[in-house]
């Protein structure tokens, strides 16, 4: 009965979790201006938040830089299930015009599952918009089953009593 | 005992638009030490720039470098890499670049001015000026295709003219801008809550500011009367009677109205150039392939961006080097960071108006 309750919360309020892995900053912009009046997305309930553990849409923007790759794979695991990522931008889906740099990783989906492409570089608010309500009848479909992540682990050894998320990202 | 605590922020933070991690050591509420790692964003385009691309698409590759300054860069880069060909311009092309720099940015110091409000914790104010930054994105999408990647300069010209249809829509966009943005210079100066979190805080003198390089509305806001446009003439600014803007304070106040002061500025220089705009062609036919050296400064938001071009007689350029001006104003800010409350740190950060991807390239 609980589960039923927090789905249906779930639905009106999705919060998202923005992760820069890289961008340019255009679509982290365009992003703040659809929460902004004009486009606002707080109509629909969608909140920024900043704490993984609280949010149910991770928004990602940028290649995956080699900087970032372990952070973004950190991110995804805090977030619980079920959850949606959303890859916004065109660098997001593909690399775009960073793929074959030798600081990019071409894509998101290399990394972590993604359920939404958003195309565009960047992409406009209105289709950052349509992205987002797309995740959110995904995010209804999805069940309690977690999911996998695809390529995504490599070994979890310790290292100085914690765990050594050097690797966590594997090798491709 | 161990009288300080080390506090990390970032990568990934609330506050933070982009991967930047600092890490403060705390002595109480104080902030005693800080170190900043700003190289999260790293992709690679300067080799990128030389090898996989030619030199007629790195100006669109450069754009991509940062989407807040993205005409910035591509500007930069066409000007040095039009002063290695011997290209001509027009003048209309120089004017409608002008035009473009400068709505680019009234939309990167609103950004800045709604960022620092909301994390000064002014929500109310950070969703007004998103709100009437609006309307200079809509002339910049009137005026060159799209919101933020404009790709409008081509090197010898520019890729779209404007017709009286879209210059009527950026003249009455700004003009009700000017209104707007007055209301909310009136807010950041009258309101008693901002003025506590904004006057007095984040402090750079002259002399720290010269002696970490300040760049921009960080130096413009401690008294150094510097600025790209004033000193070379890349742009017709000089046509239009530009005039700098500065504050002594050295305060995150100080830094918000050089900010401000500064959009009423570029407001005034477009209104000019749609006055004087020069009849004729936008683009002139590109000729010859680049050869030697040369280097070009441009007034980007944040402050002087620098491109040094090397070529000789390919398709590909030999070396292609940014540097930006937020890697030049990093040791300014470790330097207002320290002294200061933890809690203000946020609001400082903002009031730099840090662009990593700039800096990390």
């Amino acid at each position: 009965m609980i589960a039923e309750f927090l789905r249906r919360f779930r639905k009106k309020s999705p919060w998202v979790l923005h992760y820069n892995a890289g961008s340019c900053n255009g679509c982290d912009i365009e992003i703040l201006a659809c929460l902004a009046p004009k486009y606002d997305l707080e109509r629909l309930g969608i909140r920024n938040t900043g704490n993984p553990k609280q949010s149910d849409i991770f928004l990602v923007t940028g290649p995956v830089t080699q900087r970032s790759r372990e952070r973004l794979v950190e991110l995804y695991t805090q977030i619980p299930e079920p959850k949606v990522v959303v890859a916004c931008g065109s660098c997001t889906c593909t690399g775009g015009v960073f793929r074959g740099m030798y600081g990019s990783e071409d894509g998101i989906d290399r990394y972590i599952p993604v359920d939404v492409y958003i195309g565009g570089c960047a992409p406009h608010p209105e289709q950052i918009i349509d992205g987002l309500v797309q995740a959110l009848e995904i995010l209804e479909k999805k069940s309690k089953n977690v999911e996998q992540p695809k390529k995504l682990m490599g070994e979890i050894s310790e290292r100085d009593g914690g765990i050594d998320k050097t690797n966590m990202a594997g090798k491709l | 005992m161990k009288k300080t605590i080390n506090i990390p922020l970032g990568s990934q933070h609330i506050a933070l638009l982009e991967p930047v991690r600092f890490s403060f050591t705390c002595e109480n509420e104080t902030i005693v030490g800080v170190e900043a790692d700003v190289g999260y964003v790293h992709r690679g385009v300067e080799l990128a720039c030389t090898t996989t691309f030619k030199f007629k698409q790195v100006g669109y590759v450069v754009a991509r470098v940062c989407g807040l300054c993205a005409i910035i860069h591509s500007t930069c880069y066409t000007l040095a890499a039009e002063e290695l060909m011997g290209q001509e311009v027009p003048r209309r092309a120089s004017y409608l670049r002008l035009i473009a720099n400068e709505l680019d940015r009234i939309h990167s110091h609103m950004l800045c001015l709604a960022h620092t409000a909301e994390n000064a914790g002014f929500e109310a104010l950070f969703m007004r000026t998103m709100k009437d930054r609006e309307l200079v994105m809509e002339a910049q999408e009137a005026m060159t295709g799209n919101r933020v990647q404009f790709d409008y300069v081509s090197i010898g010209g520019v890729n779209r003219d404007i017709t009286t249809d879209i210059e009527a829509l950026i003249r009455q966009r700004l003009g009700l801008l000017k209104e707007k943005v007055g209301e909310i210079k009136e807010l950041f100066e009258n309101n008693w809550s901002l003025s506590l979190k904004y006057k007095g805080v984040g402090i750079i003198t002259a002399e720290n500011a010269y002696r970490n390089s300040a760049l921009g509305p960080l130096a413009r806001a401690s008294g150094i009367d510097f600025d790209v446009r004033n000193e070379s003439a890349y742009l017709p600014y000089g046509e239009l009677g530009f005039a700098s803007v500065t504050m002594s304070e050295g305060d995150i106040h100080a830094r918000n109205m050089v900010r401000l002061l500064e959009v009423f500025e570029s407001i005034r220089l477009i209104e000019s150039a749609l006055d004087g705009l020069p009849e004729g062609e936008i683009a002139a036919k590109v000729r010859g392939t680049p050869e030697g050296e040369s280097y070009m400064r441009v007034e980007a938001p944040r402050g002087e961006c620098f491109y040094y071009l090397k070529a000789s007689k390919g398709q590909y350029l030999d070396r292609v080097r940014i540097k930006t001006p937020t890697f030049g104003s990093v040791p300014a800010m470790i330097e207002a960071l320290k002294g200061a409350n933890y809690a203000d740190a946020p609001a400082i950060i903002a009031s730099f108006d840090p662009c990593l991807s700039c800096t990390a390239r």
